[in-house]
């Protein structure tokens, strides 16, 4: 307290001391009782693709038959320069770093997964796969009851909170600044000027507390990009008062037409932005998952221009320091027409949502009631996922 | 002017309107309902800022232009140093075009009616993906939207399906039926368009289509191409009779014979007089107006309208400003980035063109509340429920853009506060904007006060 009082003498620091005090109004505790968060808390992070990332393009059996038929197009200009992941899988060749997860075994390619919904509509899949609840709840997405349920902290990297963060526990939201910030005594007045108001003064409070966090991130160059926004995420978790779990968005998946190139740069993209979480997570991402998951896959067959329509299973990836990686898992439904779904889509043969129940049992160690709070109406998946290890340093901490 | 009707004046310029400016409280308070209704004619933009035919020349320039580059950098074994092709073509052109629009919505006296060309706009949304989308999208509003405003919805509905920018951005161009005499030899069908008529522009999710009578919809509308550079015609929209799919096709359980390019044309009007569409884009608008939640008796009575009119978008409008619920004392809608900016530009305006460096500061400042022009990344545009711009990170961005606007203005806050809301402001604002530490700073706590914030 002797800290805070000095402080309050000092004009500058005064809106660092009241911004803190805001959280404290509102966290009970976080201020009269500091605590010390232990140094190595198993981290998440969620990576959401928006718009329907075509999994047949990132991880291709090159050995199905029937692969070649429906998309020649697609598939000729990969099929040389993919990586092999044995197991007759391929991985697109721009995604490196990937492969090279893969290769320390700190990464889970997951085949023919599906986010619960069997819709085509991008908006309602995505609700679907924020919200994780058999009748959607945009006010409620699972990563927010998980992290209830585990009582830790999150942030996503938006300007607004999409849903998957959205529900009781408090979620703040970050992104990079262009404008000057204003005077401190602007800040205060407008705390005054809210109080009547909860909602504008907890979105000023939670604002002032993510600024003074992060102030001198807003120099990164193109900080809009993907690959930036994550080595950015990647900086905030890997510090010690750092939310534990932290959600990403990544949109440009919809890819109706000449998609070679396109879905080139999105996974270069994508790639050099996982390559950044790590080399920001530092010492923290061996104690990291990140999953990566997307609304729907996209049709087996290429369309009449040179892309794909809106389909039913995709892929997910799931990484991190604190992953038993190494091997593709899911099971292959096949590629011959009567094993479509639909006789067009790649048949769904698990839910996201059972690997990521397993994920939140195995890494955040929570029960199987509170799984089925994030997740009702779905099934663990039986599998080690995450390194034993990754426990024991929480059981240390 | 009573104290009642001064309140609905203040409802009717800022829920309605975008802001007061000058004397339009004033204005609006001699018959608050009128002077919405006396709106209801489509704005007309500076014809001299170009249009859809004009865009495609502009296209063919910075193609050239690019070829010569390639040219050039292949002589030179190394890249110019000079401008890029974006630097100097199409950044310039964008800008142009936004700022026109920006300063346009901050001058016009008809703001009501550029609310309804927002709402449609973004109902009809387009996002500058490529250069030649970034050219084209600005010309939707303009010469598709605009001139159909306030006529029947089928119109309007089938002269956006054909501005060149929805069918670029959608993949319609290319899509080809597949018996047709392209489409035996190369490419096919593309179901993107169609989908998103379906979907998201007329019956809505959940409006009682299915898988089939999307792929009949894009067979209709197969050959609904663009002609970007044979000069004999028209530049722009172009009905390409080889490429489209012959045959009759059905949708919604009512078979269309193939009578080309009329084909796809009354499928549309038949949609836009659907009764899903009635409720769907009544809904919508009355939300996009009103409340998240809007009552359901004004939706009703606006579908009633729609119905009875088949479509016709002022009939609707009007049943909907004088509808009681339109006008609830509680302002529920929370300002979207644009309606903020625009507001706060309004206030401050002397009726006088924007200077260059304020128009786009203020556009880069959009961009940073996620509120990017032609930058929904979407189909389905910009949210316009309350939850998409209440994070605390867009209201910090409010605070920086408010923190360097408040300094441009001469006049005392107490004086533009009076031009918005009278002298209807709560005693803790008014306390807080008189004790202001500066002219600037009174003006910015004006800006962000709970009652500028709704509307």
């Amino acid at each position: 307290m002797a800290d805070i009082n000095r402080k309050k003498l000092d004009r500058r620091s005064l809106l660092k001391a009241t911004a803190g005090s805001f959280v404290a109004w509102h966290t009970p505790g976080a201020l009269s009782a500091p605590v010390k968060k232990p140094k190595a808390r198993p981290k998440l992070v969620w990576v959401i693709l928006r718009g329907g990332m075509d999994s047949l393009q990132a991880i291709f059996p090159h050995s199905d038959p029937h692969l070649m038929s429906h998309r020649k197009r697609l598939v000729s200009p990969l099929k040389d320069s993919a990586y092999d992941l044995g197991a007759g899988f391929s991985l697109h060749p721009a995604l490196q770093e990937l492969n090279s997860l893969y290769k320390q075994k700190q990464l889970i390619p997951v085949i023919a997964t599906e986010s619960g919904a069997k819709t085509r509509s991008h908006f309602y899949a995505q609700d679907m796969l924020e919200s994780g609840l058999p009748d959607v709840d945009i006010e409620s997405g699972w990563l927010n009851r998980a992290v209830e349920s585990y009582q830790g902290e999150s942030l996503a990297i938006a300007h607004t909170l999409p849903i998957g963060l959205r529900g009781k526990q408090r979620a703040n939201t970050w992104y990079p600044d262009v404008l000057r910030p204003a005077k401190e005594d602007l800040y205060e007045r407008l705390q005054v000027l809210y109080k009547d108001d909860q909602l504008l003064s907890e979105r000023l409070a939670e604002g002032l507390k993510n600024r003074n966090l992060l102030g001198n991130m807003a120099k990164i160059k193109r900080k809009n990009s993907f690959a930036s926004l994550a080595g950015s995420c990647g900086t905030i978790l890997a510090d010690r008062d750092g939310p534990d779990c932290a959600m990403l968005e990544m949109s440009g998946w919809d890819t109706h037409q000449n998609q070679v190139g396109h879905l080139d740069r999105q996974f270069k993209e994508l790639d050099s932005g996982i390559a950044r979480l790590r080399e920001n997570l530092a010492e923290q991402w061996a104690q990291t998952v990140v999953v990566v998951t997307t609304e729907f896959g996209r049709t087996v067959a290429e369309n009449g221009t040179g892309g794909t329509d809106h389909g039913t299973a995709s892929a997910m990836f799931i990484a991190g320091g604190a992953v038993a990686g190494g091997r593709v898992q899911g099971r292959w439904p096949g590629l011959a027409k009567a094993d479509l779904f639909e006789g067009r889509d790649l048949m769904p043969t698990s839910d996201t949502r059972q690997w990521v129940r397993a994920i939140l049992s195995q890494h955040w160690n929570l029960s199987s009631t509170q799984l089925d709070y994030v997740f009702p109406a779905v099934k663990t998946m039986d599998t080690q996922l995450i390194r034993p290890i990754s426990k024991s340093v929480k059981a240390a901490s | 002017m009573t104290a009642v009707k001064t309140k609905k004046a203040i409802i009717a310029v800022n829920r309605f309107g975008l802001g007061a400016t000058g004397d339009e409280l004033f204005e609006a308070g001699q018959d608050p309902e009128q002077w919405l209704l006396q709106q209801l004619v489509s704005p007309v933009f500076d014809p001299a800022l170009g249009n859809t035919e004009s865009a495609f020349i502009t296209i063919a320039e910075i193609q050239s232009l690019k070829a010569k580059r390639r040219q050039g950098d292949a002589n030179l074994k190394s890249r110019a140093k000079g401008p890029t092709v974006g630097q100097e073509i199409i950044m310039p052109y964008r800008q142009r075009f936004l700022k026109d629009s920006l300063n346009f919505s901050v001058n016009t006296k008809t703001p009501f009616a550029v609310r309804l060309l927002d709402f449609f706009s973004n109902h009809f949304s387009v996002s500058s993906l490529t250069h030649s989308l970034t050219i084209l999208s600005p010309t939707l509003e303009r010469d598709a939207i605009a001139p159909n405003l306030f006529g029947k919805f089928e119109d309007l509905l089938i002269a956006v399906e054909q501005h060149p920018a929805m069918l670029i951005y959608l993949n319609n161009e290319k899509s080809v039926g597949p018996n047709s005499l392209t489409g035996r030899k190369a490419r096919g069908l593309n179901e993107n368009l169609a989908r998103e008529i379906l979907e998201l522009h007329t019956l809505g999710v959940g409006g009682g289509y299915t898988l089939e009578d999307i792929r009949q919809l894009a067979m209709a509308i197969s050959g609904w191409t663009v002609n970007r550079e044979n000069k004999q015609y028209q530049l722009g929209f172009e009905f390409r009779r080889e490429a489209h799919e012959p045959g009759v096709r059905k949708v919604l359980g009512r078979n269309y014979a193939d009578t080309g390019l009329d084909q796809g044309q009354d499928i549309l009007r038949d949609l836009a007089r659907h009764k899903k569409t009635a409720e769907f884009i009544s809904y919508k608008l009355a939300q996009h107006l009103i409340a998240d939640q809007p009552p359901q008796a004004l939706v009703a009575a606006m579908t009633k309208t729609w119905i009875k009119t088949q479509g016709d978008i002022k009939a609707v409008v009007t049943t909907l400003v004088k509808h009681a619920q339109s006008w609830d004392a509680e302002s529920k809608k929370y300002k979207t980035p644009r309606e903020f900016i625009v507001s706060a530009m309004r206030a401050i305006n002397d009726n006088k063109v924007a200077d260059q460096n304020l128009l786009k500061v203020s556009l880069r400042a959009l961009t940073q509340m996620g509120h990017k022009p032609f930058g929904s990344g979407s189909p389905a545009g910009h949210s316009q429920l309350n939850r998409d711009w209440t994070g605390s990170d867009a209201l910090m961005k409010r605070i920086d853009w408010v923190n360097f606007i408040s300094k441009r203005s001469r006049y005392s806050p107490p004086f533009i506060a009076a031009r918005i809301f009278d002298s209807q402001l709560p005693p803790l604002t008014v306390k807080l904007l008189a004790g202001a530490e500066s002219r600037a700073q009174g003006l910015a706590l004006l800006f962000l006060c709970p009652e500028f914030q709704y509307r």
